[in-house]
Order: C-alpha cells, then structure tokens, then sequence
C-alpha cells in the first residue's frame, strides 16, 4: 500500500517498522510511532464518519483528545470490541482493525444520505428535547432509526477478556500534562525532594512540543524533553505515567487516572497483565497543566473532510511526517494560525494562501510566512468551502472591521485542504470538576480557571500562555510554589532558552459571516459530533432559550463523546451574538469527568466475578461443600441451604431433615451468628437500655432471649444473651444484623451513655458454632463429653463450659426448633475437628445436617420469629405479640420505649402477628400474599395484612404460615382469604403462631 | 424465673468474667482459616520465583485488650505480664520476644502471642489488671499473612488506600484499613515486608484477592 501523505523523513515515527492494520475491512500500512489517525491520513483516507443527525461525510480534524468525527470502533473479535475510540489518541499497533461507527452501510456511499436528510428534516434543534415532552410515544418510534443511523459504537456482545485494576498513589504533587509546563513543573518539584506524579495522556512526554519544530537552547525540542524525562526517571520520588488520561478531579485533591498500559499492543492484552488501570491518586498539591485546544473557526461548510485545525495539520507534519493534503488554505484570527502554513511550504507542499481575518498581521511568524512567499489576504475569511467527500475550493471574501459582515467580492480558490484558528481554548475541564467556574478573559480570549478551593496550581496554556518562554516559566514557578507550600527548598532550575515571538493581538472572533443569513446560509457547524450548527443555536435563543445551559440541552451541543472541546466556546459566542450578550454575561458549560471516555472495565477493575463481592464462609464450609449442600447468602455468608441426597426434591429434603430433628437429632452450622463478648461492671445495665426485656438478674451460667428496638419502637433484632460472669456476657445476634447490632452499641456507648464502663468485642468469627438438635442430641453429646449433660445437672437455658470431643467448648442449651437442643461452641480453629466428630458419633442416632430453609421451618412450627423476615421495621414488640419480651419496670429506660407507647403504636387494629392454617391442609400460601376478609369484594378491596412465613410441614402434615393481620391478636379462629394472581382464592384461618408443641415441652426434656 | 441471680455477692464477684482455655490436646488438630488452601504443598509445588511472597502465621493467640491508656495501673499491669509497655502514639507497635502489639485505637491494642500462651497469658491479665477493662481471646477469628518481596507495596497498592510510601508508612507502623472489599490490620515489618491479620470468614476471599492481584508479579507460597 502506498502512504500518498508520508514525508521521506521528518517525525518520530520508526519508518524501519512498519505495522499493518484495518479500516472498514480494507487493509493499509503505517509505521511504528503513528496513531491510527495519523496511518489513515498518510493513506489518504478523508472520510472517517457520517455525521450524527444530517449524515454528512466527516474527516478528521484534531490530532488529539479533542477530536470529534474519527471516533471509531475498535476490536477485530467480537469480545474486544472497544466502542468510542479516538483515532487520534490510539496509538498504531500491528493487526489493529478498526471500523467507522457512524454510517450505514458505508461511510463511502451515499446512502444514507436520503435518510440522513429525512433524519435531518425530522430533527430541528430541540429535537430531543420536544420529543420527550411531547408525545412521549413517539420517542420508541424514533429511537431504533436514531440509533441506527447515529451509531454511537457498541458494545460487545461476549465477556471482555482483559482485566483492568485499580492502584492507589499518593504524592505531594500530581503534575496534569506533560507538555513544557508539566515537565519543568515535575523536574522543579522533584528536584526539590518532593513526591510526585507526572501524567500525560499521550505515549511519550512532552506535549506540544512533539507537534512543533521549535527549539530549546538551539537544539530540537524533544532533546530538551529527553532529558527532563531522563532526570525524572531517575528519582526514586518519581512516579511517571505516560498513556494516563487524568479523567477526574475530584474533592480533596483526589484524582482518577485512567492508565492505559496494552492498549498500543494489541487488541487483548498479554497474559497475566491489565489492560487499563485506574490510579486513584490523593495528592497535596496538584499542578494543572494540560494546555490549550485549538479552535475552529465556524464557516459554511466547514465540516467537509479536509477541514482541520491549523495545530492539527502541524502536529501532523512534525510529528508523524504526514502531510494531510496537497493545497492548503489557513484561515486565522491570530498568529499562531500561520505555524500550519509555514510547516506545509517546509515540507514541500503548496500553501494557496493564508486568509487572516485582521487587517495589520505583522509578528514573528507572519514574517516567517512572508520569506516563504506565501500569499496572505488580510482583513478575509473562508466563508464557505465546496465538496462533499473532501474539500474542492473555498470562497474568501473581504470582512467588515468587526468581522461581522461579508463586504468585497469573492474570490474561489482551488484547495484540498483548509485549517482553521480561532485562537486557542485553555483546557480547564479539570479545574471545572472541582466545581470551578471558568472566567472569561478578553485578552486571552478564552475561559481561564476560575478560583478553586482545591491544593490546585495552573501553569501554561490553561492560563492563555501559548509562548514557549512563558510556558516554561510558569512550569517553574508553579513547582517552586507547590515545594513552598510543602515546606520544601526548590533547587535551582535552569529554563532552556528559547527564541521569543513578536506577537499581534489575535481578534475575538469565531462565527465568519456568509452572504445569506446564518439561517440560509450552507450549515455552518459549532459543535460536529452533535450536528449544531450556528443557525440551530440561533433558533434556541429565538425559540426563548437565553441561558446556555438551556442552549446546550436544546440543542444537544457538548452533549457527544467529546464534550464539546471543539465546539463550546464557538457556540457561546454565537449564543451570546443572537442574544446581544457579550460572552461572559453569557457564560459557559462545564465539565463532568471523566475527560475522555473510558471502558466500564476500569472504573470496575477487579471487583467483579469471583472477586466481585466478598464471601464468607465457615470453618466447617469444605464438609458441607463435599456433602453437596446448596448454599443460600446470608449477608455475604454463604450458609448451607439444604442438603439433597440423590434424587430427592427440594421439598422431600426438607421434609428428611424436618422429620430427623423432630424424631432424631440434625446438626445445624450456626457459626454466623453475629456473637458480641459484652465486659465491664456496667454491662448488666448496657443491656437493659438496648433490649426491651429485663436482664439485671440475670444469674452467671443463663441464658436469655432479647428484642432489639430501634428509638422507634420497632424490632430490629433479636438474640439469646448468656451471662459467662457477673461482668461478662456474650451476645448473639442474627447473620445478617450483627456489623449493625454491633455499630448500635458502639454508637450508644460513645455517644449517650459513655459513662457506663463496658466494652464490646465482636467474636463471630473467633467461635464455630455446631447445633445439634432433636430428642437424641443429649445421647449424642453424651458420647463426646465426660460431663453429667442430664435434664437436672444441665437445664433448659443454662450455659456450661465443658469438653466437646477433646475440645474446650461452650455449650448453650437454647433452643430455636422446640426440641431438645445443644449449640456447642468452640474456637473457630477446631471447628471442623468437633463438627467431625459430631458427625461421626451421630450415625447411630439418625443425625441429619440440616440447612437454613429447614431452620425456618422448624422455627415457624414453633412461631419463632426471623428479625428481617417476620419484621420490617414497623413492628413493635406487642404487633409481634411478644409483649412478655418488654420490660417496664426497669429504672433506666431503654431504646424504643417511647416510641413503642407512641399513639399510633398502641392504637386498636395494628397489624399483629398470627399464625395461619389454611382450609386445605395441603396448599402453601405464597410469602408475600396480601389479606382480604371478603373475597367477594369489588376492587379496590382493603388489604387486612400479608403473609410474611410460610411452609409445608411434614411433621404436621400441614400447611403452616405466619402474617400480619389488623387485629389479629383479637381475630383468633376468623377467616380471611388470600387472592392468587391467577384468579383463585387461598382461604385460612386465623390461629396461634405457635402450630407445634404449643406447651413446649419438648425442649425441657 | 429460673435464670435469675441467686448468688451471693462473694459468689458474684468470683466470676467477674469467664477466662478458659481454648485449645484443645495436641491429638486435636486445629486448623487455620486457610487450612483448605493447603500452603504446604503450595510452597514444595508451586512458583519458587515471584515478586511476592506469602506466608501464614497460623494459630497464633489474639488477645484483644481495651483499657484505659491514662491509667498508670493498668499500663503497668500491662508491662508486668508482657515484659513490653503498651505502645500509646497512635498507628505504632512493640515487639518482644514472641510478643507484639499492635495499637489499634485510643483504647485498644491488638496482642499476638505463641498460640498455647494464650490461656497463661489471659489468666495472668485478669491476676494483674486493676479497674475496668476487657481482654478478648480473638485467635480463632483471625489468621496472619505476611507477603514480602520486591513488588509488595505494588500488590498492596492495589488493595488498600493507605499511602505505603517508607516515610509515610515506616517500617512498626500499624493501620487498621480497607484491603479490597473487606479489611486488614496491617503493619511494616521491613521496607518490603508486611503483615496482615485479617478475619477468618474473609480470608478465602484475601487468598483469591492476593493471587489475583499478584499475578504479573508471581507469587511464592512459603510454608509456615
């Protein structure tokens, strides 16, 4: 393949490489160095996209982060495709394929032209947003088509191979841009002894000075940029980042820096290696220094491909020795237009002319142009250019002195290429994040930082410095500043010299006049990723849209992928032209992060699949996992659910275990259980506040069952307490409440009753907890203790501390199933060791492991409630008819007390807790199903309650369920019915929660 | 009620708290929170050259103490039955001997010894200690990782958010923090050398994290 663009020499591509890659499935070559925007223009190729609303062709226009048309989708499998690419900032690598997102079929052929203009017709500024608004319909017909003629990229369609991570950095300062200002900015910190982080977006440091042919202290540029890059690498104190975007500036100097480390090697990255990473970077001082975008200027036309900004076209020449046309026009508001024209005739090619909108142009540079003989047309603009797929010729003409009005003849001249300055927009995206509002500034004509709250320092062309020799300068004191204000001494730095521009002021101007009224003129775009033209913008304001924030949203401007870098500050001033405001009294957007986009990947890193959400498990997790349980979360536990056996059902293992416990002995692992260890003289009272039961007589070696309240008066959770010694207790929470339950008594500690000498200590993790429960747990226990475990040495509701199996351990003798039950507890290290002894001694007596929906079921036969599951937050203990769970005779009052007597909380017709038994035994009611007494009442029909439990019980051979009820307490033996969604009607009555053992003596045994 | 207090206060006062030993025989095998991990077949078969190395410190005795740092008694207390003072800046720690604590906040230290020490070690505090305060057997709530080598600042950069940079991180320094989604208390033993106590429930998903994080470096499982 031929590079029709490619100079001989020139630039810091490796011609001795060359790289093959594909463009909408078309095969071309570029050289190691190059981006892929650089590749396609030495091949020629002019049209990379088809606009977003008119279909227009669009070439590329920018060299860097600012580009808005040559945004390309990436990835030459289906799981690496990368949507949202700039062609300019992605970096050339062998194999790359790439194809244009914008255009359907082709960007090549024209037809989507017919429908791009009916697009174009159907959608007036404002578009989106009357279309929202108004009929809302409509927006499901319109969608599919946008879509697919916008085409935004997609995403891929299988799971992305790569990884991404996150790393956290921490400086003293975090240098934004390495162009001259960030790296004499990194070098003066740095030499001071100061931590820093320099970052660029691009592959190597430097920043403009990669684009430009300038020199330092006589040599090229890049020497200079050589060496300080040299000097930084060689300090310990130095972190550089070179291919990091910083995407986000957030509060308190902390910023995300969004690295892209294989991205430049191939479409997946090595194995074992991130392919992005995200540097979460907290910094005492930050160093903005990320430059200054050009910008166009706005002309009929002048999105034909081959329209470009001027610094583009240079950075082009001087950098990847391309040269993007052969018969350049420069249109300019200032001096530094003329750099394209000058760099153009050096590499051999036909400047037509320089068209400068001011009358007197005589600088350093427009003398520059003169030596080289190229025409300059004062006081003229390109009002328009002609083409379609690349431009034909443009149309210059005379300007007024303000450069509002079209006044001489026009002039047609033949060109391939137009590059355009309106001068230059600081890049102040970053400061706007921290919630800065940009200044304007006449003589820079541009937005400045405004004055921020942040560690912050600015240096460079986001201050309107575009002098080499001021850049630098700032650079130096800006590092000088950031030591001082750590305290540290600044060595001397010496600035290379460079050669000083005469400069003539540029002239504020943006929007070039045509003939016609803007409204009839050719399209004359502001912002092109989003297809705003300046007229649109005019219709906004005319439409009563005056602040820019509603221009911006009426007419989508700086609403693409690329913000609007290019295109916002142009729009402003047409804004503020149609609604005779200067631009300041008009304003400005701001920005958002991240910067650029980035993939969803980096903002994830690792925290997904495996690592996604962190699991917890037991000490005896590998024997229930080798006994092929099924695990049910819990919190982030992941507890034994049930425990199949070949063949069964769900619900025939349920039964087994239900009927082994009731009838046998079944081992529960109840190690989750939220366990709080309670010392202190004053734990006995603690307490008493934070339960709504009594607990100051509690005796050493029992146990008691408490309500946690909420100042509300609702339960929150519940739980057995055991004393262990006149100071000591241990408390049990559920799975799921114990970080909360745990936080409640810290927070009530050290902030309403500090002067109570108590200390809590969470101990869930340090006790493995093995229940074994039915009418053989005592033989079972028997074998594998020598202690006297009999009815009267070892009561219901005592704790004794005993050997299990070889194993120092607590046993509480409480129980959640009714029988007779033992949780044998024991340091979480020998868990496994008594949990397979257990097991082992078990056989004999039919023991059964048993999960947590056995659990439920058990606990429902005996009208136990679960906190979370019987409760929501709107129950009090006398709703749940737990009054015998509320102590009013403690001296000190306790949490809940007073809302729990609230008026509404004592009213008549709360919604109580009940049990329910339907009429046919064998139909289960669904959780979740609401109560009504009438089941032939018409809609709406009032809602008595809801279901909040319910099983099948085998033990009863019974259905059995938990509700609320209005009134239900007072309800016993009524009937209410619950509606199915298809139709039928489950009818129940109203009974005792308590279905089995109701007398309990079961568990006293 | 059957639960309630019948003791006489003599009765009462001697079962201020309940102290036991934990440990079992030496016939009773115990097992760490990553006994499934298998560290010990890792460290003869897996990777001998990495940029990380692992290595448990399992079973040891975690005694957690809150006391009142202003009491002369109770840190001297402390010292008697340690033979170290208790360190009182904050994010600090002593060693001695097979004895390190770590501080942990105002009121509390972390306190790590030989795992068969432990019951001596609590039975002596509650012998020594004057006034109000709360020594916690934690050893079978937790486990210690120590990951060394050339990369594990970087390793460790991607799990925590705690500037490690040597002046800011020196070598006995003590943070309790993040450590990917769960947490760790983490101290320098060397510049590149650190250790974390981390939870048991957790330390399956720390295991999964630390090969996951290592995995452009290399990772060297040592046995313990």
């Amino acid at each position: 393949m031929t590079q029709q663009n490619r100079l001989d020499s020139v630039g810091r591509i490796d011609r001795s490489k060359p790289l093959t890659f594909t463009y909408n499935g078309k095969k071309y070559t570029g050289y190691q160095g190059d981006t892929l925007a650089s590749a396609m223009l030495a091949n020629g190729i002019d049209v990379v996209a088809r606009s977003f609303k008119y279909s227009r062709p669009r070439g590329i226009v920018a060299a860097g982060a600012e580009e808005p048309n040559a945004v390309l989708q990436l990835g030459a499998t289906e799981a690496t495709q990368v949507p949202n690419v700039r062609a300019t900032q992605q970096e050339l690598f062998d194999g790359l394929v790439s194809t244009s997102t914008n255009g359907w079929p082709s960007v090549d052929t024209d037809v989507m032209g017919m429908i791009g203009k009916i697009g174009g017709n159907m959608m007036p500024p404002g578009f989106y947003y009357k279309t929202f608004m108004f009929p809302e319909s409509l927006w499901e017909t319109y969608e599919s088509m946008i879509r697919k003629a916008a085409g935004m990229g997609r995403a891929p369609k299988e799971i992305d191979p790569d990884t991404y991570d996150t790393m956290n950095q921490h400086c003293d300062v975090m240098v934004v841009g390495a162009g001259p200002a960030g790296l004499t900015a990194a070098l003066t910190a740095a030499r001071g002894g100061a931590r820093v982080i320099i970052a660029d977006e691009q592959n190597e440091f430097g920043g403009s000075l990669l684009n430009s042919a300038e020199t330092l202290d006589g040599k090229p540029a890049t020497e200079w940029v050589g060496s300080v890059v040299k000097e930084l690498s060689s300090y310990d104190n130095v972190t550089m980042l070179p291919r990091s975007t910083v995407n986000g500036y957030h509060d308190h100097n902390f910023l995300t820096v969004h690295e892209r480390r294989t991205d430049h090697l191939a479409d997946i990255a090595p194995v074992n290696h991130v392919r992005q990473r995200m540097h979460r970077v907290r910094a005492k001082w930050v160093v903005l220094a990320t430059g200054a975008h050009e910008r166009p200027l706005v002309y009929a036309n002048n999105d034909v491909p081959g329209c470009m900004i001027s610094s583009a076209v240079s950075a082009y020449i001087n950098r990847y020795g391309v040269v993007p046309g052969n018969d350049l026009v420069v249109m300019t508001t200032n001096d530094y237009g003329y750099q394209a024209a000058i760099d153009w005739a050096d590499a051999g090619r036909n400047v037509v002319a320089i068209v400068d909108t001011r009358k007197h142009p005589e600088g350093t540079l427009v003398q520059a142009a003169r030596e080289r003989g190229i025409s300059i047309m004062v006081g003229s603009g390109v009002i328009e250019v002609q083409g379609s797929k690349r431009v034909t010729s443009v149309s210059v003409a005379k300007l007024s002195d303000d450069g509002s009005q079209v006044v001489g003849s026009i002039v047609k001249l033949k060109a391939d290429t137009v590059a355009t300055s309106g001068g230059w927009s600081p890049v102040i995206h970053l400061s706007c994040h921290t919630g800065a509002r940009p200044v304007w500034s006449d003589s820079v004509v541009g937005f400045l930082p405004g004055p921020t709250i942040q560690k912050q320092l600015t240096a460079g062309g986001m201050n309107g410095q575009y002098e080499t020799s001021r850049v630098l300068e700032e650079g130096l004191s800006a590092g000088k500043q950031a030591l001082g204000s750590l305290g540290l001494v600044a060595a001397e730095v010496t600035l290379p010299e460079v050669e000083t521009l005469d400069i003539t002021p540029p002239m504020s101007l943006f929007h070039i006049p045509h003939l016609k009224p803007t409204s009839q003129a050719p399209k004359q775009f502001v912002d092109y990723q989003t297809d705003v033209t300046a007229a649109g913008i005019e219709i906004a304001c005319r439409e009563g849209f005056e602040a820019i924030e509603h221009v911006k949203r009426y007419t989508a401007m700086g609403f693409g992928t690329d913000q609007g870098k290019l295109g916002n500050i142009n729009g402003m001033a047409v804004a503020a032209k149609a609604l005779n405001k200067s631009i300041p009294e008009t304003g400005t957007t701001v920005f958002r992060p991240n910067y650029t986009p980035i993939a969803f990947g980096a903002v994830i890193g690792r925290h997904c699949g495996a690592l996604f959400e962190p699991k917890r498990y037991t000490a005896m997790h590998k024997w229930h996992v080798e006994q092929g349980a099924l695990f049910e979360d819990v919190g982030q536990w992941k507890r034994p659910w049930y425990f199949p056996k070949a063949g069964e059902t769900m619900q025939q293992t349920l039964n087994r275990e239900c009927l082994a416990v009731r009838n046998a002995v079944g081992i529960l692992d109840a190690s989750t259980l939220g366990k709080i260890d309670i010392q202190g003289k004053d734990a006995r009272e603690f307490l008493g506040r934070v339960y709504s039961n009594a607990w100051a007589k509690l005796a050493v070696g029992k146990c008691r069952y408490g309500l946690m309240c909420g100042e509300d008066g609702m339960v929150f959770d519940d739980g057995v307490t055991a004393c262990l010694g006149e100071n000591h207790f241990v408390m049990t929470t559920t799975t799921g409440g114990a970080a909360h339950v745990y936080e409640w008594l810290e927070l009530y500690h050290q902030t309403e009753w500090p002067e109570l000498e108590v200390y809590f200590n969470t101990v869930t993790d340090h006790w493995s907890t093995a229940t074994i429960t039915g009418p053989n747990s005592r033989k079972l226990l028997e074998e594998l203790t020598d202690f006297d475990v009999s009815n009267d040495n070892f009561r219901y509701m005592d704790w004794k501390q005993i050997t299990v199996a070889g194993v120092p351990a607590r046993v509480f003798r409480i129980s959640f199933t009714g029988e007779l039950s033992f949780e044998i507890n024991v340091q979480a290290n020998y868990g496994m060791a008594v949990w397979e002894k257990l097991i082992e001694a078990g056989e004999k007596y039919g023991l059964t492991p048993y999960g947590t929906e056995t659990m439920h079921i058990l606990r429902a036969e005996k009208g136990f409630i679960i906190a979370g599951q019987d409760t929501d937050g709107s129950v009090t203990p006398y709703d749940l008819g737990m009054g015998w769970c509320v102590s009013n005779q403690k001296p000190f009052s306790y949490i809940g007390k007073r809302g729990m007597n609230r008026s509404d909380c004592v009213r008549e017709n709360r919604k109580q807790l009940v049990g329910l038994k339907t009429k046919d035994p064998k139909q289960v009611i669904p959780e979740g199903s609401a109560a009504i007494l009438d089941p032939k009442a018409k809609m709406p029909i009032p809602i008595e309650g809801h279901i909040s439990s319910s099983y099948w019980s085998e033990a009863l051979g019974h259905s059995i369920a938990m509700g609320f009820i209005k009134g239900g307490l007072e309800k016993m033996g009524e009937t209410v019915y619950y509606p199915m969604a298809d139709g039928t009607m489950i009818e129940a009555e109203i009974c005792s929660p308590i279905f089995f053992d109701p007398k309990g003596e079961r568990q006293n045994v | 009620m059957s639960d309630v207090n019948q003791m006489t206060a003599a009765e009462s006062a001697a079962t201020k708290a309940a102290v036991m030993n934990q440990i079992p025989g030496s016939e009773v095998e115990g097992q760490s929170p990553l006994h499934h991990a298998d560290f010990e077949t890792l460290a003869k078969q897996g990777a001998q050259i990495g940029g990380v190395h692992l290595r448990e410190h399992k079973l040891l005795g975690h005694l957690t103490l809150r006391c009142n740092p202003s009491s002369a008694d109770q840190l001297a207390a402390v010292e008697r039955v340690l033979g170290v003072a208790l360190p009182l800046a904050p994010l600090t720690s002593v060693e001695k001997g097979d004895y390190s604590i770590r501080w942990m906040s105002p009121d509390e230290w972390l306190i790590l010894v030989p795992g068969l020490e432990t019951f001596d070690i609590e039975t002596a505090f509650r012998d020594e200690m004057p006034g109000h305060y709360s020594l916690v057997n934690s050893s079978g709530g937790s486990t210690v990782l120590e990951l060394s080598g050339d990369n594990v600042v970087e390793l460790l950069q991607k799990s925590t958010p705690v500037d490690l940079y040597i002046t800011a991180f020196p070598i006995g320094k003590v943070v309790s923090t993040l450590f990917a989604k769960t947490t760790t208390t983490m101290r320098r033993l060397d510049e590149n050398r650190f250790e974390l106590v981390i939870r048991r429930s957790f330390a399956d998903y720390v295991w999964l994290w630390i090969q996951d994080a290592s995995l452009e470096y290399g990772l060297v499982v040592e046995a313990s």
